[in-house]
C-alpha cells in the first residue's frame, strides 16, 4: 500500500517503512542503542532525500528512546542533575548543527558531508567496538575473568575548574568536560540524524566515570531531550521533517524494540557487541563506496524551496 | 517585428478536468484537451485546412539548481552548479505530427515550444552552462516524467476538431497549470488559446505539507509530541 509522503515528495510502500522501522527497532532493542545511526543510512540508501531522512529520523529516535527513558526513571536510574547539564550543552550544539546543515544544503555538499562523516564516525567506532568485543570473547573463552574499570577513579578531566557535585553518580567533577561532551553530541546528532547514545555511553563511562546503574538511563533522557529539540529546529529551519515518514517508522520501531529486547536475552554480551560492531562497519563501508565509486548519474537536479534554500 | 497574419480562424477549446486533486492513493490522472477550429465570429464561410495543432502544458514556475559531480582526490563530489530561475516544474508538448513538419525552427525557438528552450531561457550564466546544463536538466526531468514531447499526442477527429490526452504522473507538482494551444497552417500560427487547470493535494496530505511550511514551529512541536506519546504508549502496551 503506497502512501504519499508530502515532505519527501515521493510515494513509498507503508509496509516497507514500518518494516524498516521494525528491523532497526529490533536491533535497537537487542543492542540497547537508539538505532538512528542505522536508520538514517538505510533511508538514504532506499532513496529518501538525505535532508528529509536526517530530520525525520530525529523524530523517530525520540519515540524509540522515550519508553526506555521512562522505565529507567521509574527505577531511579537517572542522574537528573548530570542530564540537565548535558541537555543544555547539547541544545546549543543542536542549534549549531542545524545551522551548519542548512549551509551545507545550500552549497549542495550535504550528501558528501554525510557520507564522509558516517564513514569516519562509524568506521572508527565500529573498529574500536569490534576489537573490544573480540578481545572479550577470547578472554571469556579462555576463562579469564574480565576486570571492569573501577568507577570513581579520577582522570585529568575531573580536575578541571568549575567543579559541581553530582549526587546520583557520586561524582565531584568539573562541568567543562560534561559540557564539551554535550556540545559535540548535539552537533553530531543534529547533522547526522543520530541520537548519539552509542558515543555518549562510552564517553560517560570512560571519560567521566559515571557508574553503570545511571549511565544508560541518563543517556536515554539526554537523547530524548536533545532529539526533541533537534526535531523542532529542523522543522523550523528547513521544513524537512516528514511527519508521516517519522510516524510509520515510529510504529515499526516501538514494536520491533520490544521483540529485540527479549531476543537479546539469548545471546552473550560480547557476542552481541561483536555483531553490532560488524553491522556498524558494514554501513561505514557502504558509505565509503558511495563516495569512491562513480555515481549512477553525474548530473542531479533539485527544486529550490521558499527563500532560496532547498 | 513580423506582422502577424490576419486571423480568419479562432479555436474553441477546453480541458476535461479543471481541478485535479491528489489524495493519498493518487497515482496519476488522465486529462483530455480538445477543441474545434472555427471561423471568426462574423466571418465568412467554413475554414479550410490543413491545420496542425501544438498544445503546450506548462506547470507552475519555480527556481531550480542542477549540479555536476566530478572526480577529485579520489572521490566524487558536486563541484559545479547552475541555477535556473522561474522555470516550469512541468512541461509537456503535444502535437499532431513532427514539430519540424509543422513549422520552422525560428518559430519553435521564439515560442519556446521545446523544453530545451524553456530551460535555456531560465539560465542567467554563459553559453556553455546554458547548453550543457539545460540539456541535462531536460533529460533528468524527462526521466522523472515531468518533461516530455509527444509528437503524436494530438489527434484530429475531423478536419477541424482535435483531441489530446495527457496523463499526469503521480509526482506532478501542485499549482496552476496552463494548456496553451497553437493552431498552425502552412507553418504560421493562425490562432492561439489558453486553458487553465489546477492541481492540488487534497485533504490530509495537503494539510500536512502546508502546515510544515506555514507553521513550522507548531508542526515540529506536534511531531515531538507524537513521538513522545508513541514511545510512552509502546512501553505501556508491551509492559513486561
Amino acid at each position: 500500500m503506497q502512501i504519499y509522503l508530502p515532505i519527501a515528495e515521493l510515494s513509498m510502500n507503508v509496509f516497507f517503512l514500518v518494516g524498516i522501522g521494525g528491523a532497526v527497532g529490533f536491533l535497537s532493542g537487542l543492542f540497547g542503542v537508539g538505532g538512528g545511526f542505522l536508520l538514517t543510512p538505510l533511508l538514504i540508501f532506499t532513496g529518501v532525500p538525505s535532508p528529509v531522512a536526517v530530520a525525520s529520523v530525529t523524530g523517530q529516535v525520540v519515540a524509540a528512546s522515550t519508553s526506555g527513558a521512562l522505565s529507567y526513571y521509574r527505577r531511579g536510574g537517572i542522574d537528573l542533575h548530570l542530564a540537565l547539564y548535558l541537555i543544555g550543552a547539547s541544545t546549543v550544539g543542536a542549534v549549531l548543527g542545524v545551522l551548519l546543515f542548512s549551509v551545507l544544503r545550500s552549497f549542495g555538499q550535504l550528501d558528501l558531508f554525510l557520507s564522509a562523516s558516517y564513514l569516519v564516525l562509524l568506521g572508527s567506532v565500529g573498529t574500536i567496538m569490534l576489537i573490544e568485543a573480540v578481545k572479550a570473547i577470547i578472554k571469556a573463552r579462555s576463562g579469564v575473568v574480565v576486570r571492569e574499570r573501577m568507577p570513581h577513579q579520577h582522570n585529568w578531566m575531573h580536575g578541571l575548574p568549575l567543579r559541581v557535585r553530582f549526587k546520583k553518580s557520586r561524582l565531584y567533577i568539573s562541568v567543562l568536560p560534561v559540557l564539551a561532551i554535550g556540545l559535540c553530541i548535539g552537533i553530531i546528532g543534529s547533522l547526522l540524524g543520530i541520537g548519539g547514545g552509542f558515543i555518549l555511553v562510552p564517553a560517560l563511562v570512560y571519560l567521566l566515570r559515571v557508574p553503570g546503574n545511571v549511565v544508560i538511563g541518563t543517556s536515554l533522557l539526554q537523547v530524548v531531550a536533545m532529539m526533541a529539540v533537534t526535531t523542532v529546529l529542523h522543522a523550523v529551519q528547513s521544513q524537512s521533517v516528514d511527519i508521516l515518514l517519522a510516524f510509520s517508522l515510529m510504529v515499526g520501531g516501538t514494536v520491533g524494540a520490544q521483540f529485540g529486547a527479549s531476543a537479546g536475552q539469548y545471546l552473550r554480551g560480547e557476542q552481541l557487541r561483536a555483531l553490532l560492531a560488524i553491522l556498524v562497519l558494514a554501513v561505514a563501508i557502504r558509505f565509503g563506496m558511495t563516495l569512491v565509486l562513480p555515481p549512477d548519474d553525474i548530473f542531479s537536479t533539485v527544486l529550490l524551496g521558499p527563500g532560496g534554500l532547498l | 517585428m513580423l506582422a502577424l497574419p490576419v486571423q480568419a480562424q479562432r479555436v474553441v477549446s477546453s480541458v476535461s478536468n479543471t481541478a485535479i486533486s491528489i489524495s493519498s492513493s493518487f497515482d496519476g490522472e488522465t486529462l483530455t484537451m480538445f477543441g474545434n477550429i472555427e471561423p471568426e465570429l462574423g466571418g465568412a464561410g467554413p475554414v479550410t485546412g490543413p491545420f496542425h495543432v501544438v498544445i503546450v502544458v506548462e506547470g507552475p514556475l519555480a527556481g531550480r539548481v542542477t549540479r555536476l559531480k566530478t572526480h577529485n582526490f579520489g572521490i566524487w563530489m558536486n563541484t559545479v552548479q547552475v541555477a535556473f530561475n522561474d522555470m516550469p516544474t512541468y512541461f509537456q508538448v503535444l502535437s499532431d505530427s513532427r514539430l519540424k513538419e509543422i513549422t520552422n525552427p525560428v518559430t519553435i525557438a521564439e515560442e519556446k515550444l521545446l523544453p530545451e528552450y524553456q530551460a535555456q531561457a531560465a539560465i542567467e550564466t554563459g553559453w556553455w552552462d546554458s547548453v550543457v546544463f539545460a540539456n541535462q536538466t531536460v533529460r533528468l526531468l524527462t526521466e522523472k516524467g515531468v518533461f516530455g514531447v509527444r509528437e503524436d499526442g494530438v489527434k484530429f477527429l475531423s478536419n477541424t476538431f482535435y483531441s489530446a490526452q495527457l496523463t499526469l504522473p503521480a509526482n506532478v507538482p501542485n499549482g496552476a497549470f496552463l494548456a496553451r494551444t497553437y493552431v498552425f497552417k502552412d507553418g504560421e500560427i493562425i490562432a492561439r488559446k489558453s486553458d487553465g487547470f489546477s492541481v492540488r493535494t487534497s485533504g490530509f496530505e495537503r494539510f500536512v505539507a502546508q502546515s510544515a511550511n506555514q507553521y513550522p514551529l507548531l508542526y515540529g512541536l506536534v511531531c515531538v509530541a507524537l513521538a513522545l506519546f508513541t514511545g510512552w504508549l509502546g512501553g505501556v502496551v508491551f509492559k513486561r
